[in-house]
């Protein structure tokens, strides 16, 4: 895709949110031979900023640094496990082809109650969980998996729809022996609600 | 007087002369500034071109003379300026989030936040210096 549009004013920018850092995502990124900027978030303090709540998750972001989507969740339809290259919802791609072609113009450029909604306010729960999860992410990688679980678990209680929070507590540690449960169980806990949201590229257009 | 671990949001520092007790933690002015910018002046508690004014009724919680100067209470701090954190008792870590005034606006204005992150070599790279072009931004992880 990038090499398709990349004469249309048009970059990928890649932003790995992983706090085992450049060890565990470095694989990843040599292996699909990327040639746009692939950027590091060690302490998901970007994906904070972003109120990303799973990945993959995409933004738009226009010349002048106009925010025009947010948070769609683009799970690939293919991914090849060796490589991590991902093959991306052809839908997804062709809204992608739309706003380049277009710009503001395009029926995929969101208005403001768009972004709202896939933004939206921060309460002061869902910020103290945002403390909790940094403070066991701290304690994880600096050696203290034990002692982080039972941040991660008031980060998890606090912000149940968040995915991140698991996913990467989980990563850190054991989910069965640390969470008591399984990937595929905790998958299907209403509290937390979807997974990945269906791919909506329709609801918050212009107009 | 013990250590403790200051995570202020993306800075991390370690100071000698804490004061846990409990849920607070007494810094010396010294280490206030050194770990979280903020300094005491007479006027409040600045930083840059903030100053957070100490309310008459919340100032003996916040500010008290110890042994070794003036200390200051960062969790009482924290409350005053709606700032989340959390602690861990064990190691004697502190995390400090985003004042009230940074996450209740974040997301209000349009535009994209700027951030600085490295690449894979430790390079770093802005969000403003990307710009210019159509940036699809994708975050991703290897779990």
């Amino acid at each position: 895709m990038r090499q398709e549009l990349k004469d249309s004013n048009f970059e990928v920018v890649t932003i790995a949110c992983d706090a085992k850092g450049r060890a565990a995502v470095e694989p990843f990124i040599e292996a699909a031979h990327q040639m746009h900027p692939s950027l590091l978030d060690e302490k998901l303090a970007v994906a904070e900023l972003y109120d990303v709540r799973n990945v993959p998750a995409a933004f738009w972001i226009d010349e002048t640094g106009r925010m025009v989507r947010a948070n769609d969740p683009i799970y690939a339809q293919k991914r090849n496990r060796e490589t991590g290259e991902v093959t991306l919802n052809r839908e997804y791609m062709d809204a992608v082809r739309d706003w380049v072609a277009k710009g503001s113009a395009s029926d995929y450029v969101m208005n403001e109650h768009g972004l709202d909604a896939r933004m939206p306010a921060l309460d002061s729960d869902d910020v103290q969980a945002a403390a909790f999860f940094q403070l066991g992410t701290y304690l994880a990688v600096h050696g203290h998996s034990a002692d982080a679980l039972v941040h991660f678990k008031r980060a998890h209680a606090r912000r149940p729809e968040n995915w991140t929070y698991k996913r990467q507590a989980w990563s850190l540690g054991d989910i069965e022996r640390d969470y008591g449960t399984t990937f595929q169980e905790a998958v299907k806990d209403p509290a937390s609600g979807p997974f990945y949201p269906p791919l909506d590229l329709g609801d918050h257009r212009k107009g | 007087m013990s250590a403790a671990t200051i995570l202020y949001q993306q800075s991390e520092t370690r100071v000698e002369d804490a004061e846990e007790d409990g849920t607070k933690l007494w810094l010396t002015l010294a280490d206030l500034t050194a770990a979280t910018g903020w300094t005491l002046k007479p006027e409040g508690v600045c930083k840059d071109e903030i100053c957070v004014p100490a309310p008459d009724a919340r100032r003996a919680a916040l500010i008290r003379d110890g042994a070794s100067g003036t200390l200051l209470d960062l969790t009482e701090f924290a409350r005053l300026i709606e700032q989340p954190f959390a602690h861990d008792e064990k190691s004697s870590v502190w995390y400090f989030g985003p004042a009230g005034w940074e996450w209740k606006t974040k997301l209000s204005s349009r535009r994209a936040p700027d951030f600085v992150l490295p690449d894979i070599a430790g390079k770093p790279h802005t969000l403003a210096e990307l710009l210019g072009k159509k940036l699809l931004i994708l975050f991703w992880a290897s779990w």
